[in-house]
């Protein structure tokens, strides 16, 4: 099994993306795009592409793009089962949560089923939620209902009582993705005493990110009371616990949360002036943490996790990079916007 | 029975507004299997919005259906017309406005429940402070330094609520729990009161109101309790008061609009395929049975009197892949036909395996598990679970009757191997011939597999697969030759020098396609090709081994009936027939089940991977909801 799994992220991991090759696509000519894209393994992200059938394609970019990596995924977790298939399973409901922020927004404004069901990510074989169903409910107290009688209960459950009290949107998100992270650390626990470091470092880069992230823009963006913040944020015993998110979230500015953090976050993240600088810094620091894993003979399913954040920092990349070329934007901006990193992803 | 019926493709262009009532009549034709519309030219899609439409009318009659319960069968008149687009979306708009009121009585429903369970809990609650004996009127005072608040919220945050409060000076006592709920009282400074509203918001935390009575007067305050109950109770019965009003005053109509979205179905379905069109031109395409196209004009005449257009053609080479397979099984074949298609579809043109499955299936049970009295169990239990099992009891009979047909050719009745001659051998008592026969005739089943896969490329138009390579004539000449060889060396057969003959030249051709399929440089080619001829030869001989299995298990059958009336034959007469009923029993279902696993696997996977792509598309007729297709 491990084997089999170590063999595959190898294979995989010669599709990767370097930085200067992913900056050296902005430049690539239209017509050598489709080649280019076919021979990093990504064969449905060229616009237009079309199927064996000769159909068009009609997904959307982002559909493309999550549709590879769950192909990818469907493939590493083959020989996978208990906590390790649990995990990366898991991981890949990130798509299906952000379906089902989708389906919530819209019945907030009253959109159309068949507008909202195009928009939404088709997830295969990692489907949980029946969309058409979810989509064709009148109204978002049906829709929460029938959630909650789905795969993701627990989690929506809060969300609505929290957006109960006092309707807020922005209290249904947090509350999804608060919900979501937490049960991915929970998934996480028991490979973290079975595989150990190297797939630990990587789930304590991935926490520390968000909750950094989310504290500053909560706490300075949005300016929510500390107490609110610190509720947030996702209970971690990574590089951050608790006990220093408390802390940080009791502090009055941005440079004085950079300034109480550890010394090797410290380290990590001068010179950022902001939150999108922040994201971007670590999220480097963590890319190369991951292809440190993925080089080494660590355990398969930390490697096999260190592709798929890899894979998933190109594709975002690749993103950047077809969009910013579809608006014709300049070359410079695109390529800030490669080095600055996408915070959307969070 | 042994190919899929010859299709062609039509495109049916007639005017728009007529599109509903042309899928309708394409429905009851019954064997139109709609396909995406590929004229450039039409390049809106009328029907698209009729779907919309159909689609949220269906999601909503479901639920109100589910609500009412079902109102009767539905009978679709011969002669009704499918509703317009504008009528269909005022059945969904009126649709939706009684949805609406199911919902908010729906709604009401789980507000009430909601705050029964509240009382219940503020009941909890009193009982708890009354042991307390704590002033509550003083705890609670509006105008106190001190804020404190009653209420519940989820368990699994109580450690972060508690966490985060601490920063803002506040204390959050639990005092009970039910199920994920936990009770607690949150005190702190009122100064600081903001400061933690988002939070408690945040966290799901539900405030118990306190009524003033229960602030002094704990009798006052259960009676509060009850009127509050009774309250409840009397909403809830107005609420049940109001769905039994929807049942009776919308009954027929939502009967009606049944009927309606059912004739709509055909139109909304083809829209998935897609409908194309231009101005007040609509096109449908798709695929019929050449055959049933003289019915199809008729139909189409008769309904729109010349008002249509019908295009016909051939399934171009290009296309083959996309046409669905339509074959016809005789009735006893139909139930055979789950299992082939479990491992995929035959593609249109392709050699269908369902007959020589059937009959292979059984025969490899049958060979397997020979014995009249436990085919005959099979045979009855089938029959007599009939019902419940559909027609897949017809598998269970039929391959009863071939066991019991084996059984009298083995000369076994319930493991007993004495009581009737063999009509032809025993397996224990002739091990090897039972050998020789599984392995002669695993080699015509894979000479079988070789000629439908050759026969199947040369339908596909690949010519060169089909005679040259591993999967060919070329491998099938290697095959047969080194069979020939085989049996010369074991003196079964005098055919060594032309048999090694044909199976030189049969893997030197297999050798030489290899080489010139392979797309590589010198050494990766030279490396691909002797590889790949390797494997053809230990595929093939492994394959053919694998029928050992069915010798195996017959001799298995005779072993395990051995072993029961051994335990018997050393108990009293009590424990040597409940020994001997409990081990029918054991073998029955135990090596029953074994068997017909791996009669299955030995039809999977050496068979049908040999010439079976299965990767066609099945022919999927539009339908009416209560039609089924006349196919």
């Amino acid at each position: 099994m491990s084997a089999y799994l170590d063999t595959r992220v190898s294979l995989f991991s010669g599709r990767l993306w370097h930085d200067t090759a992913l900056a050296a696509l902005i430049g690539v000519p239209d017509d050598a795009m489709s080649d280019a894209m076919k021979r990093r393994g990504f064969p449905h992200l060229a616009a237009g592409s079309a199927d064996e059938a000769g159909r068009e394609d009609t997904r959307s970019l982002e559909q493309r793009i999550v549709a590879q990596i769950l192909d990818e995924t469907r493939v590493l977790i083959r020989p996978l089962s208990g906590e390790a298939r649990s995990f990366l399973t898991f991981w890949t409901a990130r798509f299906e949560m952000s379906n089902v922020k989708t389906l919530l927004r819209s019945k907030l404004t009253d959109e159309r089923p068949a507008v909202v069901l195009a928009r939404l990510t088709p997830m295969g074989a990692f489907g949980q939620l029946d969309h058409p169903d979810l989509a064709h409910a009148e109204d978002l107290g049906e829709l929460l209902r029938r959630l909650e009688a789905g795969p993701f209960a627990g989690i929506v459950r809060h969300a609505r009582r929290a957006f109960e009290q006092t309707r807020d949107p922005f209290n249904l998100d947090a509350a999804l993705d608060h919900g979501y992270y937490e049960g991915l650390i929970q998934r996480a626990r028991p490979l973290e005493d079975t595989v150990g470091n190297p797939f630990r470092t990587l789930m304590a880069n991935l926490i520390d990110r968000i909750n950094l992230v989310w504290l500053l823009r909560y706490r300075f963006n949005y300016k929510l009371p500390p107490a609110q913040v610190y509720y947030l944020l996702v209970g971690s015993h990574y590089g951050l616990p608790s006990s220093r998110l408390q802390e940080l979230a009791a502090l009055d500015s941005f440079e004085a949360v950079l300034a109480a953090l550890p010394a090797a976050l410290q380290s990590q993240l001068a010179g950022a002036t902001d939150i999108p600088g922040v994201f971007g810094r670590m999220e480097s620091a963590a890319a190369e943490q991951a292809r440190r894993v993925l080089r080494s003979r660590g355990p398969a399913i930390a490697r096999a996790f260190a592709y798929l954040i890899l894979r998933e920092r190109d594709l975002r990349g690749v993103r950047a990079v077809l969009r910013g070329r579809h608006l014709g934007l300049p070359a410079a901006d695109i390529r800030q916007a490669l080095q600055r990193g996408s915070a959307e992803a969070m | 029975m042994l190919r899929a019926e010859p299709l062609v493709r039509v495109q049916l262009l007639m005017l728009a507004s007529e599109a509903q009532d042309a899928a309708l009549a394409l429905a009851r034709f019954g064997v139109f299997n709609p396909a995406p519309c590929t004229v450039d030219a039409l390049a809106e899609s009328p029907a698209a919005a009729y779907r919309e439409a159909w689609l949220e009318a269906e999601s909503r009659l479901s639920k109100l259906l589910e609500q009412c319960g079902d109102i009767g069968p539905l009978n679709l008149p011969a002669d009704a017309e499918a509703p317009a687009l504008a009528d269909l979306q005022e059945l969904n708009a009126w649709l939706k406005e009684v949805w609406i009121s199911c919902l908010e009585c729906h709604e009401n429903e789980a507000r009430i429940a909601e705050a029964r369970s509240h009382l219940d809990a503020l009941e909890d609650t009193l009982t708890r402070l009354e042991r307390l004996n704590v002033d509550l009127a003083h705890l609670l005072r509006a105008d106190s330094l001190l804020a404190v608040d009653i209420g519940s919220l989820p368990a699994a945050g109580l450690r972060r609520v508690t966490e985060a409060l601490a920063m803002t000076g506040h204390l959050v006592s639990r005092f009970d729990q039910v199920g994920e709920q936990v009770f607690a009282v949150i005190a702190g400074p009122r100064a600081r009161r903001d400061e933690v509203r988002g939070v408690l918001a945040q966290a799901g935390w539900r405030e118990l109101p306190v009524p003033d009575e229960l602030r002094t007067h704990p009798q006052a305050a259960r009676t509060w309790l009850e009127a509050e109950r009774t309250r409840l109770a009397s909403q809830s019965g107005a609420a049940c008061r109001v769905m039994d009003g929807l049942r009776d005053r919308f009954g027929p109509r939502l009967h009606e609009a049944r009927l309606r979205l059912a004739l709509a179905r055909p139109l909304a379905e083809a829209a998935l395929a897609g409908v194309r069109g231009k101005g007040g031109l609509a096109a449908l395409s798709g695929w019929v049975p050449k055959r049933r196209l003289d019915g199809l004009r008729a139909t189409l005449d008769e309904r729109f009197h010349g008002r249509t257009w019908l295009d016909v053609r051939e399934p171009s080479p290009r296309e083959v892949a996309e046409v669905p397979s339509l074959v016809r099984y005789p009735g006893w074949l139909a139930p055979f036909v789950p299992l082939v298609k479990s491992y995929g579809i035959p593609r249109y043109g392709e050699f269908d395996p369902a007959l020589p499955f059937a009959f292979t299936y059984l025969l490899l049970f049958g060979a397997m598990f020979g014995d009249i009295g436990h085919g005959a169990v099979i045979l009855l239990l089938s029959a007599a679970l009939a019902r419940r099992l559909g027609r897949m009891a017809w598998v269970g009979v039929a391959a009863g009757a071939v066991s019991m047909l084996f059984g009298l050719f083995y000369g076994s009745i319930f493991g007993y191997e004495t009581l009737i001659e063999p009509l032809w051998l025993s397996p224990l008592h002739d091990p090897i011939r039972v050998l020789t026969l599984a392995v002669g005739f695993g080699v015509g089943f894979i000479t079988f597999t070789l000629l439908a896969n050759a026969w199947n490329r040369g339908v596909a138009g690949r010519a060169a697969e089909a005679l040259f390579d591993s999967g060919g004539l070329a491998g099938l000449a290697f095959y047969l030759g080194a069979v020939g060889v085989l049996a010369s060396l074991a003196g079964a057969a005098d055919v060594a020098q032309p048999a090694a003959m044909l199976a030189g030249l049969g893997i030197v051709v297999v050798a030489a396609f290899k080489w010139f399929e392979a797309r590589a440089g010198l050494g990766e080619r030279i490396l691909v090709t002797l590889i790949e001829t390797l494997e053809t030869a230990i595929n093939l001989f492994s394959n053919t081994l694998s029928f050992m299995r069915v010798a195996a298990f017959s001799l298995n059958h005779v072993a395990l009936a051995l072993a029961v009336f051994t335990l018997a034959n050393g108990l009293d007469a009590t424990g040597h027939w409940l020994t001997i009923t409990l081990g029918n029993v054991v073998i029955i279902v135990l090596e029953g089940g074994i068997v017909a696993i791996q009669a299955l696997r030995l039809m999977y996977y050496e068979g049908f991977s040999r010439f079976f792509s299965g990767d066609g598309r099945e022919f999927v007729p539009l339908r009416l909801v209560s039609q089924q297709a006349r196919v």
